[in-house]
């Protein structure tokens, strides 16, 4: 965007809506400017064409003209239709482009806005303000120039061509006009009046539903359901009423318009057809006059559309922008310098801090911290220890008295001096939708956005400084990784699998039954004895099997069809009786192969069926779906007699045999890594990939990848993998690959699928990630455990001792011993400082804060 | 295609019947209503343990109760490192333990370990809890039976307790003054 830096001189809430239109895309709008030029041509053409039809052709009964005229005539209709087509798609071109910056360019000026403008604004007014409102813009935008330039040149050159026609004619028809000047622009006025209204009205109705939403848990807590309601209720009823209103006034401006549309006609009959009776016009000239007024009304029409969609635009073009009439508090970019690196040496004098209310939160401040001294900031609630920790940070800017770091004041330096060099941790962080990587990396990229990201190294190492590392392990072991994904760490995988295979083999069989490609496996489905592998596409998925025709020729001709249906027959005719009362209950379905919401499906199966045998195919097909999720030892609700597993052990090797063409005899001599799966043709990918010893299972988590087996007892594995894998793990430095899987876990929207404290330990990393010379912790660790809480008190003490300059709000005073200096805030002043030591001898304010604590 | 062996007889198949039957001739279950019983024969989870392992540990989390199918289980209690067994237990007389975790939350405060290889049966409070919620009037008999059983272990252990129990513990009436 060159042309900002001109825009720049003019505040973005102070720009009239025509100085988007004006200012962007001019060659462009040039273009389309000529274009509606050369199409005014095209459009007075045909009526020449429509006079001379009547007049000459028809008139002289001579076809040849008929025909030419008429090829003229078609010629110019289709040549003014395309390029009408091509000013509408141009016109919506420019709207959006404009759209586009007039968006880009408000948010970042929203975002940048002080936080006081947003604890008195509603999240609902700037969202929609953002969405909706602008959008209605962007479409009057693109015709904003072109839609008058084109009605008047139009409605001219018509008018032009009816009085070349007949001037008394054009005259008298030209009569209604000055009248719609008048009644269209009143009603017009009362309508804009409404629309304002309407805005304002659809405002306060999202931000009701905006709050609600925000604070669905309390609603559900208090049932109040009907209070809500109740809220919403009034603005809809507001909203009714006031379209009520503005549909009668929009269909009022329709009706006068209809009205003095029907009024030209009437006057052209009555004056042209008397002249024409008396020979004064010729019958072509009233006809090609006739169609001359209707076309004339087209750019008279859109003339008043357009000062409809002008004035609607306009209000809300002002709404918005009157919204956000406010300047950023501080510049973003320092002016011809790099950001400053500071020490951390931070002074403040007489610092006053009253909020508009008129309220004092700080008052005649005085406090000087030295660089890398670690402070604690203490007192009740209220007392402004956080409104002053957020004012070195220039979250927040004093009302009288500066704050200096390293002689420079706070106020003069930009978001980015500050931002490099103060990171700050909130106490309820704000974690965004994205990676558990994306927010690390939050702050630094921020800062630094063309420098490389840091290396994996260092972030593992904050990830464990924070005592994040098993939670980030356990979701790297919980991902399904695509083969792209795992090609980088897939030999490192594939190793931690050997290592359980192997050493600790014994010990993790309590836990996991392996697969064995020529035992059967009582922990894991019927499907994946037979399948005994996974199918990238998916094609030999449980619910696809019964559909599939070479798998259903492998159980008939190993006599498994019959016996399967039997089982599923005998699972259904169980369960349904069993779980009729539970069906609304997931749990109950945990140990069933049937899962709860194909209840009624299988209750309503098992009424038609006769005998396991059905003949129907859809009840084959679900009776052996049931069969094909049967796992032995994990659903109680049937037994498997052990004749049949015999059969199903042949069913797989015959399966690798005839369907997948594999070979696993090998795969039971664990020394030989060979691979299973036979080497692909060119062009043709890997589909199927068996459970053998040496292949990556990319349709299973990467913790199934590792255990290779189906999971007997989750208790007795959690404790193995904790205990023994971890540490063998470990030994051979295989936990960074899963880290670094599990840093790529989505948070959810708001960090939703993350804990309390998984997201606080996110926030603290991300901060210590920074590595800034100044770090503020606004009670950063309140939310944690003791032991959490514990590992970020000892880092402070050790890693950061005399590194850097610390300023901690701290509730709980067990913490503040290790502190350089403690002070203590009441009602806005500070009433004491010094080492615990020293408060706890004098007796004082932190001294009663102490006792009160314990 | 229709050879005597392909089909599976639909009895052999079902499984619940025969661990309804032996829950109805553990004392907590026995008397309880079919439907409960069959949810409860539903719900179980067969553990198998080798002789000498550890089945729980105390200070673990208590989560479900054990019913010994077939084998026997020490309980115990570590006291001054030393292990002090409280009860061995039997498929064929008092055959269940961990009974009040289908009622509270709490850590073990014993052990248990297999004394043969053992095959247990064990029911989570999970499940305790979601098949009383569908029959309240149960629920009220079920806890009454499972706090009669844990008192009458209590006096069982006790005695054992009290029939190994030191000289130096006993204690005459206190001294006067």
């Amino acid at each position: 965007m060159k042309k900002t830096a001109a825009d720049k001189s003019v505040r973005i809430s102070d720009r009239p809506l025509f100085y988007w239109i004006l200012r962007r895309h001019r060659p462009m709008q040039l273009f389309l400017l000529s274009i509606i030029v050369i199409s005014l041509f095209f459009k007075v053409y045909p009526l020449e064409m429509q006079k001379r039809i009547i007049n000459e052709a028809i008139y002289l009964k001579d076809t040849h003209l008929l025909f030419l005229y008429c090829g003229l005539y078609i010629g110019a209709v289709t040549i003014a239709s395309l390029l009408k087509y091509a000013t509408n798609v141009i016109q919506l071109y420019i709207g959006q482009k404009i759209l586009v910056e007039m968006r880009t360019e408000l948010y970042h000026h929203v975002l940048q806005l002080p936080l006081q403008f947003y604890r008195k604004m509603q999240p609902g007014t700037v969202i929609s303000a953002m969405t909706a409102e602008l959008n209605a813009i962007g479409f009057f935008l693109g015709g904003a120039l072109a839609i008058p330039v084109t009605s008047v040149l139009t409605f001219v050159v018509f008018i032009g061509f009816m009085f070349n026609l007949n001037p008394l004619l054009a005259l008298l028809s030209m009569g209604v006009y000055p009248l719609e000047i008048i009644v269209i622009p009143y009603l017009q006025k009362k309508y804009n009046k409404l629309n304002k209204k309407r805005v304002k009205t659809t405002r306060f109705m999202a931000n009701v539903v905006n709050e609600s939403i925000s604070g669905i848990h309390e609603i559900h807590g208090n049932a109040s359901y009907r209070l809500e309601e109740e809220k919403l209720s009034s603005y809809v009823h507001q909203l009714y009423t006031l379209m009520k209103k503005l549909f009668i006034v929009k269909y009022g401006i329709k009706f006068a318009n209809n009205l003095f549309q029907s009024m030209g006609p009437f006057i052209l009959f009555l004056v042209g057809g008397y002249m024409a009776i008396n020979g004064q016009f010729t019958l072509g000239a009233l006809v090609a006059f006739l169609s001359a007024y209707e076309k004339v009304y087209d750019p008279w029409k859109e003339l008043i559309e357009y000062y409809q969609d002008y004035q609607d635009a306009h209000v809300r073009y002002r709404q918005i922008m009157k919204t956000f009439d406010l300047d950023p508090e501080h510049a973003l970019l320092p002016f011809n310098r790099a950001p400053f690196t500071l020490k951390g040496n931070i002074s403040m004098k007489n610092i006053t801090f009253t909020v508009p209310s008129g309220v004092k939160l700080l008052e005649n401040i005085n406090l000087d911290i030295k660089a890398n001294e670690q402070v604690a900031l203490v007192g009740y609630s209220g007392s402004g220890k956080s409104t002053l920790s957020l004012l070195i940070a220039q979250l927040y800017d004093a009302s009288q008295g500066t704050v200096s770091i390293d002689n420079h004041q706070i106020g003069d330096l930009t978001k980015l001096d500050i931002c490099s060099n103060v990171a700050m941790i909130a106490q309820q962080p704000f974690i965004f939708s994205g990676t558990i990587r994306d927010n690390l990396l939050y702050g630094i990229q921020a800062v630094t956005a063309d420098s490389p990201p840091p290396d994996r190294s260092s972030v593992l190492a904050v990830i464990r400084q924070v005592g994040l590392q098993d939670d980030i392990i356990r979701f790297g072991l919980q991902a399904v990784l695509t083969p792209e994904q795992c090609k980088p760490f897939r030999e490192k995988f594939l190793r931690m699998r050997q290592i359980i295979q192997t050493s600790l083999k014994s010990a993790f069989e309590k836990a996991i039954e392996f697969y064995d490609a020529t035992a059967y496996l009582h922990y894991s489905s019927i499907r994946d004895n037979i399948v005994f592998g996974d199918s990238l596409s998916g094609q030999f998925a449980v619910e696809r099997l019964p559909d599939n025709p070479s798998f259903i020729e492998l159980l008939q001709e190993m006599n498994l069809e019959q016996p399967l249906l039997t089982l599923g027959y005998a699972i259904a005719t169980q369960s349904v009786p069993l779980l009729a009362d539970f069906q609304d209950d997931e749990f109950f379905f945990r140990d069933n192969p049937m899962e709860a919401d194909e209840f009624t499906t299988y209750s309503n199966l098992i009424k038609k069926l006769t005998g396991p045998q059905p003949k129907e195919k859809e009840a084959r097909r679900l009776l052996l779906i049931l069969a094909l999720r049967f796992i032995p030892q994990k659903h109680s609700i049937v037994s498997l007699p052990s004749a049949m597993e015999a059969k199903i052990l042949a069913a797989r090797r015959r399966f690798q045999e005839i369907v997948v063409h594999i070979h696993m005899d090998h795969s039971r001599i664990l020394e030989a890594w060979t691979p299973c799966v036979k080497a692909p043709q060119f062009g043709e990918p890997v589909d199927f990939i068996p459970f053998c010893p040496s292949e990556y299972m990319y349709t299973h988590t990467l913790l199934d990848n590792i255990l290779f087996g189906a999971v007997k007892s989750e208790q007795a594995l959690d404790e193995q993998l904790r205990n023994l894998a971890g540490q063998a793990f470990q030994d051979e430095r295989l936990l960074d690959e899963v880290m670094d899987i599990g840093l790529d876990f989505e948070v959810g929207s708001k960090g939703d699928r993350l804990s309390g404290g998984q997201k606080q330990k996110l926030a603290i990393a991300r901060a210590f990630l920074k590595d800034a010379p100044i770090l503020i912790m606004d009670e950063a660790t309140a939310s944690l455990d003791n032991t959490s809480q514990a590992r970020i008190q000892g880092l402070l003490e050790t890693d950061y001792k005399g590194k850097k300059t610390v300023i901690a709000v701290i509730h709980r005073l067990d913490l503040t011993p290790a502190y350089d200096r403690i002070v203590v805030l009441k009602a806005g002043r500070i009433v004491e400082q010094g080492t615990y030591d020293e408060l706890m001898e004098r007796k004082g304010a932190f001294y009663d804060l102490a006792r009160a604590e314990s | 295609m229709t050879s005597p062996e392909q089909n599976l007889d639909l009895n052999v198949l079902s499984k619940i019947t025969g661990t309804q039957e032996f829950l109805t001739r553990v004392p907590i279950f026995s008397g309880a209503p079919a439907g409960v019983a069959k949810m409860f024969a539903y719900l179980a989870k067969r553990e198998e343990y080798a002789k000498g392992e550890e089945i729980i540990s105390r200070g673990a989390r208590g989560d479900r109760l054990f019913l010994i199918v077939s084998g026997k289980v020490d309980i115990f209690q570590t006291y001054k490192e030393r292990r002090f067994h409280m009860q061995l237990l039997h498929a064929e007389s008092v055959n269940y333990f961990g009974e009040l975790a289908l009622l509270a939350e709490f850590d073990w405060f014993f052990s248990a370990r297999a004394w043969t290889d053992v095959v247990l049966l064990t029911i989570s409070r999970e499940a305790f809890t979601k098949v009383m919620e569908r029959f309240p009037d149960s629920y009220k008999v079920m806890v009454q039976k499972i706090i009669k059983l844990h008192i009458n272990r209590f006096v069982d252990q006790g005695s054992s307790l009290l029939g190994n129990i030191s000289p130096e513990a006993w204690r005459e009436d206190p001294p006067e003054g």
